[in-house]
């Protein structure tokens, strides 16, 4: 009994984690890519992972310069902005690239979703995406605080408060776990320099090795098992992975890098705000209108604004036990189904993010 | 033009004055932009001219009060104001209008873009200040303005940085190629000569 179950427990190990692959002809050489209509999809995987770099290299070189004090930080972006040589180019890169990243990644869980891409033995492959797909939104999340400025700091506190309130919801001795959480995060009792120290650790030292860590698994995950089929009627057709797909990626690299730095040259991230957002954080002066998340968190912003908090909060920690465990939930259902859920899903993001002020409006007669 | 004789007069008015912001202006701004503005746009400190803080009255020292009630005797344009509790863009409408002409023009905001002109772009972004105070965009700051009009201006002033990176690009791309494509070469011949001894 206790052999066959160990037997099993191998059998799992060895088809979640097919080390005999681990070669260059197996990972590289020999490598092949289906060629069909949903094609595209395998090359958003490549994308983040490209705007990660960017990122990592835009983010050592604001290191330099960047003061994580909360009397210092505001000025130290600002000396980046205008007085450092390249600075504002490498800061507006290091901003557009984090909302390219995030807009791949959602992109790439929907593809790889309707392309039932998590189906065994790529469970730990998805789970290991998730996971990622949670460490960015870390990253955005701790990234926002750092510039010290009126809508970072304000918008960090709406954050903050919404997990204390949470408590309010949690029976007995848990109804205080939300407040530790708060706490923990925060370091002091509101938001001051326990919390920006916090969250730059988190932001350029720990996020940043969770994420070597995990994308190294995924990385390997997809080379050891090769690309997913994708389609449910095969077209036979593949095309090598090396040279032939990595060179198309690399030229699709080099594409999305002139647009960026395009983008990053041109049009100053902030100037798609408001100026008095971007002013230093002053605690006793007035608290300047539109403060708001990044619009990668309006999915989740605007439901909080309009809906119960308990409501939204059931449907969120639903939702991320549900990711999870999809490649479990849904090892049965059919791809078309899946690119229905996945279509539905994309369609209740974009309506969020580009409509959700709108809504806003619409039902309480304010903007968000 | 203030006669001569009057002048200690209307110093000694202005010097009586508090300091007040003029939110005219600002209403007006975030009306016609739709975008939130605050007193920074024309004053030092974003929450107006009243009180302690750097760039209010209350912050100031004997010498900038000097220069403060010089630059509320400023009546007539074309003079050197240098209010303390103005920003650039501030002292720059006093300088070009006069006291007189801003306080005419207060009860009309919407007449201040045509009396400052187009000439003045105290940021050097390409949008006028007159064209930024209609926008509600921040005058004295290069990353804030209109973000189509910033694009296209950009993309005129990099145009060729911006040719320079794509050729750079489609340069790398190339010899990356190459150098893949070379690799791959290698590798199957030694598969090759792998499978011939095998």
């Amino acid at each position: 009994m206790g052999s066959e179950r160990m037997n099993a427990v191998g059998a799992f190990l060895r088809d979640r984690l097919p080390l005999s692959h681990f070669s260059y002809e197996e990972m590289v050489g020999k490598k092949l890519v289906p060629v069909h209509r949903m094609s595209w999809g395998y090359y958003f995987g490549g994308l983040v992972l490209f705007f990660f770099l960017v990122q990592l290299g835009t983010g050592v070189m604001l290191l330099f310069y960047y003061q994580p004090t909360v009397s210092d930080a505001h000025a130290s972006v600002e000396y980046i902005t205008k007085h450092v040589g390249g600075g504002a180019l490498i800061r507006n890169l290091h901003a557009w690239a984090s909302s390219c990243m995030i807009f791949c990644l959602f992109v790439h869980l929907l593809t790889t979703f309707a392309m039932k891409a998590f189906e065994k033995p790529r469970e730990v492959t998805w789970v290991s995406g998730v996971i990622l797909l949670m460490v960015t939104f870390g990253f955005g999340f701790t990234g926002y605080l750092l510039p010290w400025h009126q809508i970072a700091v304000n918008a960090t506190k709406v954050g903050l408060q919404s997990i204390e309130e949470a408590g309010q919801y949690m029976p007995g001795a848990l109804a205080d776990f939300p407040r530790y959480v708060k706490e923990l995060i925060q370091g002091e009792a509101a938001v001051g320099q326990a919390t920006l120290s916090r969250f730059y650790a988190l932001h350029v030292v720990i996020l940043p090795l969770l994420t070597f860590a995990t994308l190294g698994l995924h990385v390997l995950m997809v080379q050891l098992h090769g690309m997913s089929q994708g389609v449910d009627h095969p077209t036979g057709k593949t095309e090598r992975f090396f040279p032939f797909f990595l060179l198309k990626d690399f030229s699709l690299w080099g594409l999305v890098f002139l647009a960026v730095i395009t983008l990053a040259l041109c049009l100053p991230f902030e100037s798609l705000f408001a100026y008095p957002l971007f002013e230093p954080f002053d605690p006793l002066g007035s608290t300047p209108e539109g403060i708001k998340p990044e619009w990668y968190f309006f999915f989740l912003y605007y439901p909080l604004e309009l809906l119960p908090f308990w409501v939204v909060m059931l449907a969120m920690n639903g939702g991320i036990v549900l990711l999870l465990a999809v490649p479990w939930v849904f090892r049965r259902t059919s791809r078309r189904t899946l690119s229905m859920i996945a279509a539905a899903a994309a369609l209740y993001l974009v309506v969020m993010t580009l409509f959700g002020d709108a809504i806003h409006t619409f039902f309480k007669g304010v903007p968000g | 033009m203030i006669p001569r004789r009057f002048l200690p007069t209307a110093i000694a008015f202005a010097l009586a004055l508090p300091a007040y912001g003029y939110p005219e202006f600002q209403q007006f701004v975030k009306k016609n932009s739709g975008r939130g503005t605050n007193c920074a746009m024309c004053h030092l400190h974003p929450d107006g001219p009243e009180g302690l803080k750097p760039g209010q009255i209350g912050s100031l020292s004997t010498e900038e009060m000097n220069q403060l009630n010089q630059a509320r005797a400023a009546f007539e344009p074309g003079q050197n104001v240098s209010n303390p509790i103005l920003n650039a863009f501030g002292n720059s409408i006093i300088g070009k209008l006069g006291k007189t002409k801003f306080l005419q023009i207060r009860m009309h905001p919407e007449e201040l873009p045509a009396a400052l002109g187009d000439m003045s772009d105290l940021d050097h972004d390409g949008i006028s200040d007159a064209q930024e105070y209609l926008a509600g965009t921040h005058p004295l700051d290069d990353s804030s303005g209109e973000p189509s009009r910033l694009l296209l201006i950009n993309l005129r002033r990099y145009a060729f940085h911006l040719i320079m990176m794509v050729v750079a690009t489609g340069a790398g791309l190339y010899g990356l190629n190459a150098i893949l494509h070379w690799f791959d070469v290698l590798m199957s011949a030694a598969r090759d000569k792998e499978e011939g001894n095998g």
